[in-house]
């Protein structure tokens, strides 16, 4: 019972995480994509004037895709084309089962290990599930009955198929080292340090291959310089372009979920996943008092910052737009000034008299936090990389996984073997 | 034969040719000119067509002269040039230069001699032009603008000569001078609106052509008047499927450079309002729209019921190839050759007279007699036709107007109507089936002098309408016929085999004024 | 533009090739951006249009206007010589005599299908009478239905933005 309980608490928390992560990342993107061009980016849609930097866009987003009409072209395929986009959410999110989000949460004495289903083929897991994504796509491609969107679905399955053999061998490379398929013990054994300073993570022991694996993933999320599938210049925006209305967003959500699992498995995998390098658990729980202090003052002087920047702008563009945008600063500001008495208010509780219980749980939450920094990091990474390069033409994509990747993904092999079988 | 050299050609004409139309000939187009018109006689006023004669110490008009023998003629050379220029900038003194609002703009002789003889910096710009009346309806049908004449008198001419009712003149002296119509009267002549195509200029315009369409957005069909039996050759103007005027087509054998009014009202039936563009099945004792297979299937429905034997009526005012088509047809659908006739014959409706007008108004009527078809009068065929039983076959022709006692003689008969308007007949019958009016097709027109003519498809037919002789090939075809045409041209050649006039004739290359079979020449001594 | 421009077919050197140093100095300019925006939030070139408008030319070519006589009516003479100049075809205009025999022609409607035209400038051009401008500077057109685009003479004479000139 408990067990099916604390699966199901631990599931709630990843969907929670992951499903909230997607309209940010979606506002990351436009916002991020409009600084990198020397643009505003969204700042219009708002609610009383409130506006967040663009953050009530997504909501604005999602009811107008709720509410319009689902278009579905003559001569689809019916049941193919309604289940794809279904399809390809449902196995984004799939992934994150294997995913360790943490080390445990210490309840009542009793450890829970964060991660939703520990298994012992974790990594096996992940690679298939991964590939089943394309199934989704050449579904929604096929039964629309366009020729773009077929083409589209034909371009995803093949540059599939050239990935994800590198992405397996580079994985592999991985796993001589680590010496498990157990995604926890990857994790683990990347909270060691390396000749008492380096962090033991796999980027560190397996530099080339994790090129290779991110590289890997980028083709295998359809991001660019890879998103041929989609490929507005030339298929009209590829797979999904007859689908419309809240099918459409799942297609939209399925790729932003896909970024953060392509994220979690990098952060995972090569980025020592919920360590927190030079901060052991052991450590953090010995120092628990004086950390949670630094934190909370940490918390209050940004506060302090947050509030002063909104009033300088609050005094400075008074009545600018003559409406409720106006407010926006002041309210902002307000906010910023609670949240900092808050956080005065913990002080004065005097968090450096935390007990064992209490340091556990910082612990935990502080690993769950490095976990999602460094997740949100790699997403934000996608989308940097996205408005820096260009697409590739499609040669140069076969060019690059079959003549360049897969090669050094073999020789990273062949060297990892002979490097382990000799120490 | 007299030779003389133009521009250095030397070249051979009649003796008593003009100058001017040796030139013509001689440049390959003609002098620049105003008053000069080869159907009028010469008036030499607007002193644009001079040409430099050597021998001669001053320039010479060439529409006054006739060629003599070793001339020595230059057109082009900077003296001759030079004049043509300043006769034109002194007729531009007083001109107005309103061309924005002038419906001659785009077809005006000065813009034309302009553009090659424009002096552009002109020489003589006055403040205080001398103004003229403007706008004075002068007729019923005719606008004149005296600031924009040129005088060149070719509208006084052609209503001293041609129609000889001598309505214009010139009035006053030098700068004064306009056109005008005598004190009491109107232009109001019936060949009035030849003025309006001769003037060179603007000054007289067409009323009812006036603003409703700039004349470079037309295009021109050449075609042939089918408003009486003289068909007239004449020019279909049209832009975006729609005719906006008739202008004459020069044919000395015909009509010379005229036409009258009347026929050139004769575009209007193409757009009226009654015109038929779907075929009407009656239905519950009214004509309801109908598609072409409701169409086929009621006429097939009829042809079983009361065909043969029936009776078949065809009108003059169809083409050639279409009263044979149709008469050819009735028989096929067993129609007695007694029953299938033209008609009814209308007693001459027109007022004919010794200059262009028929008194008959029917274009084609020739046709029926080369292809054996009696045309009774109203009564008589309203007899005939109920001496045949069965269904009826009117064609083109509004018989329930013009005969008296049809609708007594088709009553309880089926009364298939193939024609282009709701008129009488139409409105009574049981099958109506829309064909195109006479500019929507192409088709041969024997006229008074039997001439056989050719008129053109200018613009598109209306809606769900067919091609005239391609409803009757279908029909031909459904009817079970052996031979049936597949194309127009296919069709002349069995017409012309079947018309003893036109025997060894080819119609498929009609020369541009039209052709009189040598039988018809020989036999009828020919009037014209 | 700092760093080399390799034409089509360029020899690129091993480090490029490699890809990774080049795709990390990418990285490097785009951030270089997007802290600089994040700083200078003020110096974005963006116009916050509607609110801001950009200052046009005199000479930019916005929606047409019919010019008027003094007594109101239109001074176009229905010439037709606009709409025989439009490329796009979208000035149809119908003709009736005018009054003054001085004047002669005025046109009886005067529509231009703004959906059709491309803003080229020849009508205005073309005009005899200078009856047709497109000084009117307005330039943000929008409908919810293509019927409203075909604007008609009434809307074409009062529509100005700067009175009579
Ligand atoms: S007559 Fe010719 S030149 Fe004179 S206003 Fe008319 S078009 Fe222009
Ligand atoms: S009205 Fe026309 S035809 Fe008559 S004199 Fe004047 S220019 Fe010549
Ligand atoms: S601007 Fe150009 S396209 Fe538009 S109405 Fe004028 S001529 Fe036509
Ligand atoms: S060109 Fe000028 S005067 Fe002529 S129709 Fe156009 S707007 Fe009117
Ligand atoms: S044409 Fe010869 S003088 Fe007019």
């Amino acid at each position: 019972m408990d067990l099916v309980l604390t699966t199901f608490l631990k599931m709630a928390f990843m969907l929670a995480v992951i499903l909230g992560l997607v309209p940010v990342l979606i506002w990351a993107e436009r916002k991020g994509s409009a600084y990198i061009q020397d643009r505003t980016g969204p700042n219009r849609a708002g609610i009383a004037g409130i506006r967040l930097a663009g953050l009530i866009h997504p909501i604005a987003d999602v009811l107008k895709l709720l509410f319009k009409e689902d278009v579905r072209p003559a001569g689809v395929h019916r049941v193919m084309y309604a289940l794809a986009p279904f399809l390809v959410f449902f196995i984004a999110l799939l992934t994150y089962a294997v995913i360790p989000f943490g080390d445990y949460l210490e309840v009542g004495g009793r450890r829970i290990p964060l991660v939703v289903a520990d298994l012992d083929v974790g990594i096996l897991y992940v690679l298939a599930i991964a590939s089943l994504g394309t199934y989704g796509i050449v579904m929604g491609g096929w039964a629309s009955n366009n020729k773009y969107t077929f083409l589209g679905a034909v371009r995803s399955t093949s540059q599939m198929i050239s990935y994800e053999i590198s992405m397996g061998l580079a994985l592999m490379g991985l796993l001589l080292v680590s010496e498990s398929l157990r995604l926890t013990d990857v994790v683990a054994g990347q909270g060691q340090l390396l000749w008492g300073f380096l962090p033991r993570w796999g980027v560190v022991i397996q530099p080339l291959g994790a090129i290779l694996f991110m590289t890997a993933a980028f083709a295998e999320t359809n991001r660019n310089p890879f998103d041929l599938p989609e490929g507005e210049s030339e298929l009209v925006s590829g797979y999904h372009l007859e689908y419309s209305s809240m099918k459409f967003a799942l297609f939209f959500m399925a790729e932003y979920t896909n970024l953060v699992v392509a994220s979690a498995l990098i952060a995972t995998l090569y980025f020592g996943g919920w360590n927190i390098p030079w901060l052991p658990r052991a450590v953090i729980e010995a120092r628990a008092g004086g950390l949670l202090s630094l934190l909370l003052a940490a918390h209050v002087a940004i506060c302090a910052l947050a509030a002063a920047l909104f009033l300088r702008r609050a005094s400075r563009e008074r009545g600018r737009f003559g409406d409720g945008r106006d407010r926006e600063p002041g309210l902002m500001a307000g906010v910023s000034i609670l949240l900092g008495l808050a956080g005065l208010a913990a002080l004065a509780l005097r968090p450096w008299e935390i007990g064992p219980a209490g340091a556990s749980l910082l612990a935990t939450v502080l690993q769950v936090g490095a976990f999602v920094g460094k997740v949100v990091f790699f997403c934000w990474f996608f989308i940097w990389v996205r408005w820096t390069l260009p697409r590739f033409r499609y040669d140069q994509l076969m060019h690059l996984g079959w003549k360049v990747m897969l090669p050094l993904a073999l020789a990273n092999l062949v060297v990892t073997a002979v490097v382990v079988a000799l120490v | 034969m007299v030779k003389l050299t133009i521009d250095g050609r030397e070249l051979e004409f009649a003796a008593g040719t003009s100058l001017f139309e040796a030139c013509r000939v001689a440049r390959g187009e003609a002098l620049p000119h105003f008053c000069y018109h080869p159907d009028l006689s010469v008036a030499g006023v607007c002193r644009l067509c001079q040409v430099e004669v050597e021998g001669m110490p001053k320039l010479t008009i060439a529409c006054n002269t006739s060629v003599r023998e070793g001339m020595v003629v230059h057109t082009r050379s900077e003296r001759v040039r030079r004049a043509a220029q300043q006769i034109l900038e002194m007729h531009l003194i007083n001109h107005p230069v309103d061309c924005p609002i002038c419906d001659q703009a785009g077809e005006c002789g000065l813009q034309d001699q302009y553009m090659n003889y424009g002096l552009y910096e002109s020489e003589v710009s006055i403040s205080d032009k001398v103004n003229k009346a403007k706008v004075q309806v002068i007729g019923p049908r005719v606008v004149l603008d005296k600031e924009r004449c040129v005088l060149c008198s070719r509208c006084v001419r052609f209503c001293d000569e041609v129609t000889r009712t001598g309505e214009l003149g010139i009035f006053n002296r030098g700068d004064r001078a306009e056109i005008g119509v005598a004190p009491g009267r109107q232009l109001d002549n019936a060949y009035s609106l030849n003025t309006v195509d001769i003037c060179p200029v603007g000054a007289l315009t067409s009323l009812d052509f006036r603003f409703k369409k700039r004349v470079w957005l037309l295009r021109s069909t050449p075609s042939i008047c089918h408003g009486c039996a003289t068909g007239c050759n004449v020019r279909v103007d049209h832009e975006a499927g729609t005719v906006y005027r008739l202008k004459p087509r020069r044919n000395p054998a015909v009509n010379g450079s005229w036409m009258c009014d009347e026929g050139r009202d004769t575009y209007r039936e193409l757009h009226a309002a009654s015109r038929l563009s779907e075929p009407l099945l009656r239905r519950d004792g009214e004509l309801r729209a109908a598609t072409w297979p409701e169409a086929w299937a009621a006429l097939a429905g009829a042809a079983g019921r009361e065909l043969p034997p029936g009776a078949a009526v065809v009108s003059p005012r169809q083409s050639l190839e279409e009263i044979a088509l149709f008469a050819h047809l009735a028989a096929a659908l067993g129609v007695p050759a007694a029953a299938i006739g033209g008609g009814p014959r209308e007693a001459d409706r027109g007022e004919g007279d010794d200059l262009l007008r028929s008194a008959d108004l029917a274009p084609n009527r020739a046709a029926l007699g080369w292809l054996g078809l009696q045309e009774p009068a109203g009564a008589d065929l309203a007899a005939r036709v109920r001496a045949a039983k069965g269904a009826v076959l009117v064609y083109g022709a509004d018989p329930a107007a013009d005969a008296p006692g049809w609708r007594e003689a088709v009553a309880g008969r089926t009364v298939i109507h193939l024609g282009t308007h709701r008129n009488a007949t139409a409105e009574a019958a049981d099958i109506v089936i829309p064909l195109s009016a006479w500019a929507e097709r192409d088709g041969l027109f024997v006229n008074r002098q039997g001439r056989v003519q050719a008129s053109r498809r200018a613009i598109a037919r209306p809606g769900l309408a067919q091609e005239d002789w391609r409803f009757l090939a279908d029909w031909l075809a459904a009817a079970g016929a052996a031979e049936v045409p597949a194309s127009l041209p296919e069709l002349r050649r069995w017409v012309a085999g079947r018309v003893t006039a036109l025997a060894g004739v080819d119609l498929a290359v009609l020369p541009p004024e039209g052709l009189v079979p040598d039988a018809v020449a020989a036999g009828s001594g020919g009037e014209s | 533009m700092k760093g080399k421009v390799h034409g089509y077919g360029g020899k690129m050197t091993l480090g490029e090739r490699l890809y990774l140093g080049e795709i990390f100095r990418g990285l490097g300019i785009t951030i270089r951006h997007v802290i600089r925006n994040l700083l200078h939030t003020g110096d974005m070139p963006t116009v916050q249009y509607p609110e801001e408008r950009r200052a046009y030319s005199p000479r930019f070519r916005g929606r047409h206007r019919l010019m008027k006589r003094e007594d109101g009516t239109p001074r176009c003479v229905a010439c037709m010589m606009c709409s025989t100049a439009c490329p796009a075809d979208c000035i149809h205009i119908v003709a009736e005599e005018h009054p003054d025999p001085a004047i002669e022609k005025a046109p009886a409607s005067f529509e231009i299908d703004l959906l059709r035209c491309v803003y080229c400038g020849l009508c205005e051009e073309a005009c005899p009478c200078d009856a047709i401008r497109m000084d009117t500077g307005i330039y943000d057109m929008a409908a919810d239905s293509r019927a409203k685009f075909y604007v008609d003479k009434e809307f074409l004479l009062n529509n100005t933005t700067d009175g009579t000139r």
